[in-house]
């Protein structure tokens, strides 16, 4: 009877175990933000403006699949070119009482070697918190540096920010923030 | 064991059994129980062994599942959410969505959503996700100052005035310019002064509201210490013309209009009026297109 039951685990046991083998999440990682420029454009019938920052911070840990990323930027980097409309653009988001973008995003760690990454975004700004789905950001691999460009869709009411104006009409409710970054794994 | 009651009672919903079904079927266990009592014995030996050789990765999978359900735990709360399971371990609860300090669910701020906020908490970031400090941000660089933005709104409130006024000060400034026309004496006719005088009062006018324009921009908070980049330092700039100009050209135009009553020629410095009103004038212009420029009509 006990070489029965031996047997009996053995045999349950064996298959088991590769499966699970199989199924265990890949190594924890880190993933770090080199380079990036994200770029708002404004629109106004009188204006195109384009503002960009090229000091935001970024950080991604993977733990049993998943990997957590955040993004942060201050809002006073950005740099339109024009420091009076740079100042005015921190007012008007409320850039001194909230002074950082944050974005965070979820990405299973198995996709992040595709070409195309579907994200769903958290953006706080201007002391909000706007939610994109489904934000899809090209990605090129270039030997261990990871090239993503994308666009997020920001409008000025995601963020309950009242349209500065120009000779009485105001700017376009649309400011999509484009997204070119590099990134690594540590 | 016994079944001493007949009926049973589910979580969802009343079975009712009577106790003649259940002593049945209790007859019928033990028969089943005996046979496969040593199976039994073995099949739970060998799940053991599979869990203890392969299943800490997948039990740590479901633990980490279980943390993205309740994505905003902060420490303490997760402490608070850990005991509570820890006490109903038998029936597990639906989560209870928990709101980090500082966040928009905390702050009662409605978070507004270009999307479903259903679906992103599907897939929920960050209870163990990097935190501003994670990148190297202090929190001197995170932490708002309510005193700053009221400071800036101040500035922007100000400086609106100023714009709005600047652009209606090109009324009199134009006006003024046009009435420059009639305001010399014809062929010597020294007498008539009517378009002298609509001349000087829509230049007296101007600047006036020239002034007022000027107030605000310099009573208006300085928040920056940095060199001004793009149209406004052109605009800035211009200031070291129209402002002179605008003192200047009302004196030399009381000087002229003082050497016309007397019956003389426009003569000496006077005679510079018209010359420093329009550098004065142009420099204004140039000073409004400096902040608007590039114009890029699209509508």
């Amino acid at each position: 009877m006990k070489r029965l039951s031996l047997f009996a685990t053995l045999l349950l046991a064996l298959p088991v175990v590769p499966l699970l083998k199989a199924q265990a999440p890949a190594p924890d990682q880190k993933w770090n933000l080199d380079q990036s420029t994200l770029t708002y454009h404004m629109s106004h019938p009188m204006h195109e403006v384009d503002g960009a920052s090229r000091t935001a911070r970024g950080q991604g840990v993977c733990h049993a699949g998943q990997c957590d990323f955040l993004v942060a930027v201050a809002v006073k980097s950005f740099d339109s070119g024009d420091s009076n409309r740079d100042l005015h653009m921190i007012q008007t988001t409320r850039g001194a009482q909230f002074p950082i973008v944050q974005v965070r995003f979820r990405l299973a760690q198995a996709s992040l070697n595709s070409p195309a990454l579907d994200c769903d975004l958290e953006v706080q700004f201007a002391g909000n918190t706007a939610h994109y789905s489904h934000v899809t950001f090209e990605q090129k691999i270039e030997g261990t540096a990871h090239h993503i460009s994308g666009v997020v869709p920001a409008t000025l009411t995601d963020f309950k920010i009242d349209p500065p104006s120009f000779l009485t009409i105001p700017i376009k409710n649309a400011i999509p923030v484009r997204v070119d970054m590099m990134w690594h794994a540590l | 064991m016994r079944v001493v009651r007949g009926v049973y009672k589910e979580a969802m919903g009343l079975r009712i059994f009577s106790r003649r079904d259940t002593l049945q079927m209790e007859a019928g266990m033990e028969i089943y129980g005996r046979a496969w009592a040593s199976w039994g014995r073995a099949v739970i030996g060998g799940m053991c062994l599979a869990v203890l050789c392969g299943g800490s990765g997948r039990l740590s999978a479901q633990v980490s599942g279980q943390q993205g359900i309740a994505p905003f735990a902060t420490a303490e709360q997760g402490v608070e959410v850990a005991a509570a399971k820890a006490d109903a371990l038998a029936l597990p609860d639906a989560p209870v969505p928990v709101a980090t300090a500082g966040s928009a669910m905390d702050r009662g701020d409605s978070l507004s959503s270009s999307s479903s906020l259903q679906a992103f908490a599907l897939n929920q970031p960050p209870s163990n996700g990097p935190s501003l400090s994670d990148l190297g941000l202090t929190p001197a660089d995170t932490e708002g100052d309510a005193k700053r933005q009221a400071l800036m709104d101040r500035r922007t409130h100000m400086l609106k005035i100023h714009q709005r006024l600047g652009l209606i000060t090109v009324i009199p400034v134009a006006a003024a310019c046009i009435s420059a026309a009639g305001a010399p004496p014809e062929r010597g006719n020294y007498s008539d002064t009517t378009s002298r005088d609509i001349h000087i009062a829509l230049g007296a006018t101007a600047v006036a509201m020239y002034a007022a324009t000027a107030s605000y921009a310099i009573r208006a908070s300085k928040v920056s210490h940095e060199p001004a980049r793009g149209g406004v330092k052109w605009h800035k700039y211009l200031i070291y013309i129209h402002a002179p100009g605008m003192v200047l050209t009302p004196i030399l135009g009381a000087m002229a209009y003082n050497q016309i009553n007397s019956g003389q020629k426009v003569h000496g410095i006077a005679s510079a009026h018209g010359a420093v009103a329009a550098a004065t004038a142009a420099s204004y212009g140039a000073a409004i297109l400096a902040v608007s420029w590039p114009i890029h009509l699209k509508f």
